[in-house]
């Protein structure tokens, strides 16, 4: 009997570094995501900063990516995906299905009858 | 008590004892890779990186154990709310000087640059030399540090005291933060998914006098607004103010707001039923 593995569904968005290029030029994302009230983009350097000498010294110097944090939180607004300028973010929804109970036990069909046709707790 | 005071508070609460504020424990196993993580020019990675991956790490928010354990042990890294007397109690236990910057979860997710976090001084000579891109971090004294506990209290910002590990020689008090449920994103781990490990709740509960309440304000109380967590509740019928102890995390805010003194702070262990609440 296979474990039956539940995930919260989310909608999931494609990041194209490439052509984003440095994220702390544009930040467009981020403004509408923010704007949106949901504040679900931000933006982390790409690599942690040398130290010493050749530290950077304006936050503008160092590179950055985009990155998403809470996507439970996102409801597919592709507001984001419209203010790119690079067309570099990619939004999928999750497939559409109607509310259904969690399984907790993958087999037992109803209550306490296993698809076996054993029952789990006599009635009488 | 908590079980952090209960262990390592030795008497009283774990951000309360000195020996948590021990130079050597911010050098020792356990704690020193968080230390050097907040404080060096890995913070952003080791911060805003640990927030990016919240959505790998939580395939069903029905069961946030695996994020809340990953939190305390890979991070080594957590957040208890704290009422303002305790942080200013905080205060005085350190050293100074104190390191006003920027929170990273408003200025890496677009807003204007806020200076919420009061780092300690274990990173201040780290901090300054390691990220000098951060152009306006402050150094705070002691007397500043605590002016800006108090206005953030005025106006409504969450005090909360963050470790750099539990271990078994301690847990060493590190940073300060001043949170909002909107814009922090571990009270927001707490709050939405239910990770206890990135915000306790703090050692008190608010509760609310009625008498003193029916005296006050006539309109939609400044108390209201203060409460992040949905305790604070407004009864039509009696027409007073009325806080869930279920659902208090005992940050004080509400305290700050009422004009009529009519907010009381508290300990939590003063309900039998939130002993194991936090």
């Amino acid at each position: 009997m296979e474990d039956y593995i539940y995930t919260t569904p989310r909608p999931v968005i494609y990041y194209d570094a490439e052509s984003c290029g440095n994220a702390i030029q544009c930040l467009k994302c981020v403004q509408a995501c923010l704007d949106t009230g949901h504040n679900l983009i931000g933006f982390m350097n790409t690599d942690s900063p040398p130290i010493g000498e050749n530290a950077p010294g304006r936050l503008e110097d160092i590179h950055h990516m985009i990155i998403f944090s809470g996507m439970i939180n996102c409801n597919g607004c592709k507001k984001c995906v419209d203010a790119c300028p690079k067309k570099a973010l990619t939004l999928e929804m999750p497939e559409q299905r109607s509310p259904s109970p969690k399984v907790q036990r993958a087999d037992t069909v109803f209550c306490v009858i296993n698809r076996d046709g054993s029952v789990t707790i006599p009635r009488d | 008590m908590c079980k952090y005071c209960v262990e390592y508070g030795n008497g009283t609460k774990w951000y309360l004892n000195p020996d948590n504020y021990r130079d050597e424990i911010y050098k020792a196993e356990g704690h020193e890779n968080t230390v050097r993580m907040l404080g060096g020019a890995e913070k952003n990675t080791f911060e805003v990186g640990t927030m990016a991956q919240i959505d790998i790490m939580l395939p069903d928010l029905n069961y946030a154990n695996t994020l809340s354990m990953a939190l305390e042990n890979m991070t080594a890294h957590g957040g208890q709310i704290v009422p303002l007397e305790d942080a200013l109690k905080i205060i005085d236990l350190c050293q100074e000087p104190f390191v006003l910057m920027h929170c990273a979860c408003r200025r890496y997710f677009g807003r204007p640059d806020v200076l919420r976090c009061l780092f300690f001084w274990p990173v201040a000579d780290m901090a300054l030399k390691e990220r000098p891109w951060e152009t306006d971090t402050k150094l705070l004294t002691r007397e500043e540090a605590k002016a800006f506990e108090r206005e953030c209290d005025r106006t409504g910002f969450l005090h909360s005291i963050w470790h750099a590990g539990v271990n078994s020689d301690g847990i060493p008090a590190i940073v300060m933060c001043h949170c909002t449920s909107t814009d922090c994103i571990p009270t927001k781990f707490r709050l939405s998914y239910g990770i206890m490990n990135s915000q306790r709740k703090g050692e008190y509960v608010s509760v609310v006098d009625p008498v003193r309440c029916k005296q006050g304000c006539k309109e939609i109380p400044l108390c209201m607004q203060r409460c992040q967590f949905g305790a604070m509740r407004y009864n039509p019928i009696d027409r007073v103010q009325y806080i869930d102890p279920q659902a208090c995390y005992g940050c004080g805010l509400c305290r700050a707001a009422c004009s009529q003194g009519a907010i009381k702070l508290t300990d939590r262990s003063s309900f039998p039923s939130l002993v194991d609440n936090w």
